[in-house]
C-alpha cells in the first residue's frame, strides 16, 4: 500500500523525449507517432523573429496525473478503470469497451486508444512492468538526462518525494476542477 | 538490395538463403532468431549487462536487460562519471537498432553495375578471398604503392581495431570524421591553449553557446550538468543562434546573429574586454604570450561593437553588455567550445578567437573553466607497422596548412575526381562510416565511389554507401561485441567498457573478428607483392630469411588475441578493474570509496577535493606553454597569426533565396539512426524551417512539400514554417532522404542536406564548411 506520486523540476526539461522513449521500450507501446503515453507541453512561441519571448517556450513534462478525484474513472461505465492499491489510476483491458468517455472525460488528455490492444491506455507509473519487477521507479524517472522526475510514495514522510514537497514550492495543473492531480511543478 | 541466390548454393538446399541479405525479415521472426542462439549458447533466464551506448559519440554507460537471449530494455548506468545515470532518447532506442529487420545480416559481394542493388550472398571466406584478390592485383599494378589503398572510419571505440589493420597494410591515407565535424575546433583551442579541454558547466557561472545547441545536439556530462541550472539557479546563460533552438529556450539571452559572422562578434567581445580593461589582468600578465600584439591588433583594427553590429545584425548595446557580464563572472565564464563545427572558412580563427576570449577572463584550468582534467592511462597494445618503401605520402597534404593523419576528406575525394592525384588512388577499405551522407554533394561522392576498383565496407545496416560498394562485411551492433576498453579523462576520470550483451545475430561479426579473419586470408598474399617491388624488403630476406622479415609485416598479429584478453591486458595496473568493467562497465581508483548515491536521481562520484579542475600548474600545453596570442609558425602557410576579419567572410544572400544551415535534434544520430524505428516513432521525418511570414508569402504550409535547390543538387521535404528562423536563412536536420531502398523507414524519408551542402573547404584543415550553401526553394 502506497499513495504514488511524482514531483518534477520540470525547469530541468530540455524537451528531449528520452522519457516517451523510454515509456514506449519499456512498456511496449505501439511505435507509431500517435501512440504514446508521456510527452511534453510547449506552446508556439510568442514574437516574430528576432523578437521572440523566451519565457512562452516553458516545457512541460506531462502524463497521466493519476488524480485522486479521477474524472476518467468517475464516467467509466464498465469500471474499467480503477485505482489499484497503491493510488495508481489503471485501466483493466478485458473490462474496456473502447466507449471513449474517459478520454473526453480527462483534463489533461492524457489517455488515447492504444491500436495494438484495442483499449484506451494511458501511463500507469510502469505498474505492471518495473513496479511488479520489482523496481522503485518508473522508465521515465530513471532516463531523463536532466533528472527532471522524482517518483515516490506521498505516504511514507520519509520518501523523497514527500521531503521535497515539504521543502519546496509546487503548482498543480488545473488543480481548481478538483481532479487532485498527483504530478507536482516544483517551482 | 537484391540478392542473387546462385542456383548452386540453393540447390544445397538451405532454405535460409532465401532471406539472405536484405529480404525483409520480420520482427518476430528476427526475435525468434535471437532466441534460438541463446538457447544454444545456453542464455535462458533474465540477465543485467553492463554495456556502452553506441547510438552515438557519447558513449554512455546503460544496463541491457536480456530475457532469454532477448534484449527488452536498457537502463542508464549510474556508476559512470561521464553519462551521469541517464540515457537519452537514442540510447533508449538501442534495441530496435540490435533487432531492426534490414540489418545486414551476411557477407556479400555486388553482383551487377555499382550502385544497381545488386549483391549476391557469400561465405565470409568467400568475400576474404575476393578481397585478397583484388588488393594483391591493385598492389601488384601498383608497385606495392600501399597509399593506393585508401581508410576510412566512423567515430567509435572499435575505430582503434580498424586502424590497427590500416597500420599494418601500411598506406598513408586514413580519412575519418574530423574533417567533417570538428577539426578547426580542436586544434583551435588546442594550439591556443593546449588542449579543447571539458567545460566545468556544473561550476561555471556564466556561459555563452554559440551554435552548439546542448538542449538537443546532447554532448556527455555538459547537456546533464548545465540544465539542472539554467533559468535563475545559478548559470547564466547566452546562446547565439540564428535559430531559436531548446537551448535558446533555456538561455537568459539569445542572440540570432547573421549566419557565419561569429568572428566579427567574438573580435568585439574581445574589443570591449580589452578597451575598458576589464580583462582578468593578473592571469593575462602570467599566462599569456603576445598579449601586447593581440591587444594592438583588436584595438587598431577598430572591431567595437558597433562595427560588429553592422556585420553580425546584433545591437552593439548587447555586445558591450554580454561582454562586461562575461568579465564579470570571470574566471567562471567559458565561451563554449562546440563540436560539429566548421561553418565557414573562418572557423579555425573563429576557434581561436573564441579560446582567446574565454582565456582573457583567466576560466582556463579552473574550477568553473575550461578544464583540462586527469587521465587514467592504459596499457597500449603493441601492433605491427610495417614500413613499405614503395608506399608514397598522402595525396592531399596540401589541400590545407595543415592536413593531419585524419586527412582532408573532402579535398582527397575532390582531387581525385578532378584528376589530380599524383598516383591512382583505387581501392576504399570503410569502416562504420556513411561519406554518401555525411559528406557534402553527395552527388560527387557517388562518383568517387563509383571510380574505384574496389570498396569494403563494415556496417550495420545497408547505408547509401554500403549500397555503392564491392564487397559488405557485416558487423554486428554494439549490443553483440565486446570492444576496446576506453579510458574517459576529465575532471572525474573513469574507465569503461562495452561488453557483450547476446551473441551476434545471423553471420554478422565483432570488427575485431572480422580483421582477424581478413588478415589470416590476405597477409601472406599481400607480402608476396612487397617481396616483388621492395629492394629494402629483398636485401632484408637476403640477410635475415624471409621468415623473420615476414614477421614484422605479419598482418594477423595485431589481432592473435580476443578483445576480453586485449582489454586485461589494458588495464592490468588496476588491481580491482577487470571486474568492475564485468560487473559494472566502468572503473576508477577507489570506486568503491568515492561512488555514493545521494538521491533518487544524483550520484556522487568524486569528492570535491578529488576531482581534477586544476592540472596544469600554470604551464599550458602549448609551445610557450602560455595562451598563445599569435602563432606565427603559421603564417608561411598561409594562416593568419592572430584573428582578424576580412570582408570577403561577408556573404550577400540574394533576394529570395536562403543561407542553408544544418543541425541535430535530440531524436536521432546522423543517417546512423534514420531507419530505426522507436525513433521514427518520435519524430517521423525532419522538416524545412522556414520563417513563417515568408512561407506565408509563398504559399507554404505546414506538411507543403518544397524542394530545396542549390549550385551542386537538390532534395524534397516538408516544411515547418516558424518564427524561429530568420527570413533569409532556412533549417533541416542532418541524416534524413536516404536514397537506400533497402532501408525500409528510411528511404526516401525527408530532405538530404548532402545533395544540396557545396563541398567547400576552409585553409587550415581542409574541413568542410557546413553553412556556407545558398539555396532557393519551390513548392512542389
Ligand atoms: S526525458 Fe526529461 S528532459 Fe527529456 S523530455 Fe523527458 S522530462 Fe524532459
Ligand atoms: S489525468 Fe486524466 S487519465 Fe489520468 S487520472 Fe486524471 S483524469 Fe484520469
Ligand atoms: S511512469 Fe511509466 S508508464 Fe508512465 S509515462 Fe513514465 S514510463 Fe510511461
Ligand atoms: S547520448 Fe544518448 S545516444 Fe549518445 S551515447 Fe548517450 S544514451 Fe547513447
Amino acid at each position: 500500500m502506497a499513495r504514488f506520486a511524482m514531483a518534477l523540476d520540470y525547469k530541468n526539461c530540455i524537451n528531449c523525449r528520452a522519457c516517451e522513449s523510454a515509456c514506449k521500450q519499456e512498456n511496449g507501446i505501439l511505435l507509431d507517432k500517435d501512440h504514446y503515453r508521456i510527452w511534453v507541453g510547449v506552446k508556439e512561441i510568442e514574437g516574430e523573429f528576432p523578437n521572440l519571448s523566451i519565457a512562452s517556450q516553458a516545457y512541460y513534462p506531462s502524463q497521466c496525473q493519476h488524480c485522486d478525484n479521477a474524472p476518467c474513472q468517475q464516467v467509466c461505465p464498465t469500471n474499467a478503470t480503477y485505482y489499484d492499491q497503491n493510488g495508481v489510476v489503471r485501466i483493466n483491458p478485458e473490462q474496456c469497451i473502447l466507449c471513449t468517455y474517459c478520454i473526453n472525460a480527462c483534463p489533461y488528455d492524457a489517455r488515447y486508444v492504444d491500436n495494438r490492444t484495442i483499449t484506451v491506455d494511458k501511463c500507469n507509473f510502469c505498474a505492471d512492468t518495473r513496479l511488479a519487477n520489482g523496481e522503485t521507479t518508473t522508465a521515465c524517472q530513471a532516463t531523463c538526462p536532466t533528472k527532471v522526475r522524482i517518483f515516490g510514495d506521498l505516504d511514507d514522510p520519509n520518501s523523497e518525494i514527500s521531503q521535497v514537497l515539504s521543502k519546496r514550492e509546487y503548482k498543480q495543473i488545473k488543480a481548481g476542477l478538483g481532479t487532485k492531480p498527483k504530478l507536482f511543478y516544483l517551482i | 538490395m537484391k540478392v542473387e541466390v546462385s542456383r548452386r548454393r540453393f540447390l544445397q538446399g538451405s532454405i535460409a538463403l532465401t532471406i539472405a541479405g536484405g529480404y525483409a525479415m520480420s520482427p518476430s521472426e528476427i526475435l525468434a532468431s535471437a532466441k534460438a542462439k541463446a538457447s544454444e549458447s545456453g542464455q535462458a533466464g533474465r540477465k543485467k549487462i553492463a554495456t556502452l551506448c553506441e547510438m552515438c559519440v557519447n558513449k554512455c554507460a546503460a544496463f541491457a536487460y536480456v530475457e532469454d537471449g532477448v534484449v527488452t530494455k536498457l537502463d542508464p548506468n549510474p556508476y559512470f562519471p561521464k553519462s551521469r545515470n541517464m540515457l537519452c532518447p537514442r540510447g533508449n532506442a538501442g534495441v530496435q537498432a540490435l533487432y531492426d529487420p534490414d540489418r545486414l545480416k551476411y557477407p556479400l559481394i555486388r553482383d551487377g553495375e555499382k550502385g544497381s542493388g545488386k549483391f549476391k550472398r557469400v561465405s565470409w571466406d568467400e568475400a576474404y578471398k575476393y578481397i585478397g584478390d583484388k588488393l594483391a592485383q591493385i598492389l601488384d599494378e601498383e608497385h606495392d604503392n600501399r597509399s593506393t589503398v585508401a581508410f576510412c572510419a566512423g567515430e567509435g571505440v572499435a575505430e582503434h581495431t580498424f586502424k590497427n589493420f590500416f597500420t599494418g597494410f601500411g598506406s598513408s591515407h586514413f580519412l575519418n570524421h574530423a574533417s567533417l565535424c570538428l577539426a578547426t575546433t580542436v586544434s583551435g583551442y588546442a594550439l591556443t591553449i593546449g588542449g579543447y579541454g571539458s567545460a566545468d558547466l556544473v561550476n561555471a557561472d556564466y556561459v555563452i553557446m554559440a551554435g552548439a545547441n546542448r538542449a538537443e545536439a546532447i554532448v556527455t556530462p555538459d547537456t546533464m550538468d548545465f540544465f539542472k541550472r539554467t533559468i535563475g539557479r545559478g548559470a547564466k546563460l547566452i546562446t547565439v543562434d540564428p535559430r531559436f533552438t531548446n537551448t535558446a529556450a533555456k538561455s537568459d539571452k539569445w542572440i540570432p546573429l547573421k549566419v557565419g559572422t561569429d568572428l566579427a562578434f567574438v573580435l568585439a567581445l574581445t574589443y570591449v574586454a580589452i578597451n575598458e580593461e576589464i580583462y582578468n589582468k593578473q592571469f593575462v600578465a602570467t599566462s599569456f604570450n603576445n598579449f601586447e600584439a593581440y591587444k594592438n591588433h583588436i584595438l587598431s583594427s577598430g572591431y567595437t561593437p558597433e562595427w560588429a553590429q553592422k556585420i553580425t545584425g546584433i545591437p552593439a548595446q548587447d555586445i558591450y553588455e554580454v561582454a562586461r557580464t562575461f568579465m564579470s563572472h570571470a574566471p567562471r565564464a567559458i565561451y563554449y567550445q562546440g563540436r560539429r563545427t566548421t561553418w565557414s572558412k573562418n572557423d579555425f580563427q573563429l576557434r581561436r578567437a573564441q579560446a582567446l576570449f574565454s582565456a582573457l577572463g583567466g576560466g582556463v584550468d579552473v574550477k568553473g573553466g575550461i578544464c583540462f582534467g586527469k587521465n587514467l592511462p592504459l596499457i597500449g597494445h603493441d601492433v605491427p607497422s610495417p614500413i613499405y618503401d614503395n608506399a608514397k605520402s598522402r595525396i592531399d597534404k596540401n589541400e590545407a596548412a595543415v592536413v593531419g593523419g585524419s586527412g582532408s576528406w573532402v579535398g582527397f575525394r575532390n582531387m581525385i575526381l578532378e584528376g589530380r592525384n599524383p598516383y591512382p588512388i583505387r581501392a576504399l577499405f570503410n569502416y562504420k562510416h556513411n561519406p554518401m551522407s555525411n559528406m557534402p554533394n553527395s552527388r560527387k561522392t557517388a562518383e568517387f565511389l563509383k571510380k574505384l576498383d574496389l570498396v569494403v565496407t563494415i556496417d550495420t545496416m545497408p547505408s547509401d554507401t554500403v549500397m555503392l560498394s564491392d564487397v559488405i562485411l557485416p558487423e554486428c551492433t554494439y549490443l553483440e561485441r565486446t570492444d576496446p576498453v576506453k579510458s574517459f579523462g576529465g575532471i572525474e576520470p573513469a574507465i569503461a567498457q562495452r561488453n557483450k550483451v547476446v551473441e551476434p545475430l545471423f553471420e554478422t561479426k565483432a570488427v575485431i573478428d572480422i580483421m582477424r579473419g581478413l588478415t589470416k586470408n590476405i597477409s601472406k598474399q599481400l607480402f608476396a607483392v612487397t617481396k616483388k617491388y621492395d629492394t629494402e624488403v629483398q636485401d632484408a630476406i637476403e640477410k635475415d630469411g624471409e621468415e623473420s622479415v615476414y614477421g614484422d609485416f605479419d598482418l594477423t598479429k595485431a589481432f592473435y588475441e580476443s578483445q576480453e584478453e586485449l582489454n586485461h591486458h589494458a588495464v592490468a595496473n588496476y588491481p580491482d578493474a577487470v571486474q568492475a568493467l564485468e560487473e559494472k562497465g566502468v572503473y576508477y581508483p577507489d570506486m568503491d570509496k568515492y561512488f555514493k548515491k545521494l538521491n533518487v536521481n544524483n550520484y556522487e562520484y568524486y569528492p570535491e577535493s578529488k576531482k581534477a579542475y586544476s592540472v596544469k600548474n600554470g604551464k599550458l600545453a602549448t609551445p610557450s606553454g602560455k595562451v598563445e596570442c599569435k602563432i606565427d609558425s603559421l603564417v608561411s602557410k598561409g594562416i593568419d597569426a592572430m584573428p582578424l576579419w576580412k570582408d570577403e567572410y561577408l556573404k550577400e544572400i540574394p533576394d529570395g533565396k536562403f543561407n542553408f544551415i544544418t543541425g541535430r535534434h535530440a531524436q536521432f544520430t546522423q543517417s546512423g539512426s534514420s531507419n530505426n524505428k522507436l525513433l521514427l516513432s518520435l519524430v517521423p521525418t525532419n522538416y524545412a524551417w522556414i520563417n513563417k511570414r515568408v512561407a506565408t508569402k509563398r504559399g507554404i504550409k505546414f506538411g507543403d512539400l518544397i524542394e530545396v535547390s542549390s549550385k551542386v543538387g537538390k532534395t524534397t521535404i516538408r516544411a515547418y514554417p516558424t518564427e524561429k528562423i530568420g527570413q533569409d536563412t532556412l533549417f533541416f536536420v542532418h541524416g534524413f532522404g536516404n536514397a537506400s531502398s533497402d532501408l525500409t523507414l528510411a528511404h526516401d524519408n525527408g530532405g538530404n542536406d548532402a545533395n544540396i551542402l557545396e563541398d567547400i573547404i576552409e585553409p587550415m584543415h581542409g574541413a568542410t564548411c557546413l553553412h556556407e550553401t545558398i539555396v532557393e526553394i519551390r513548392k512542389v
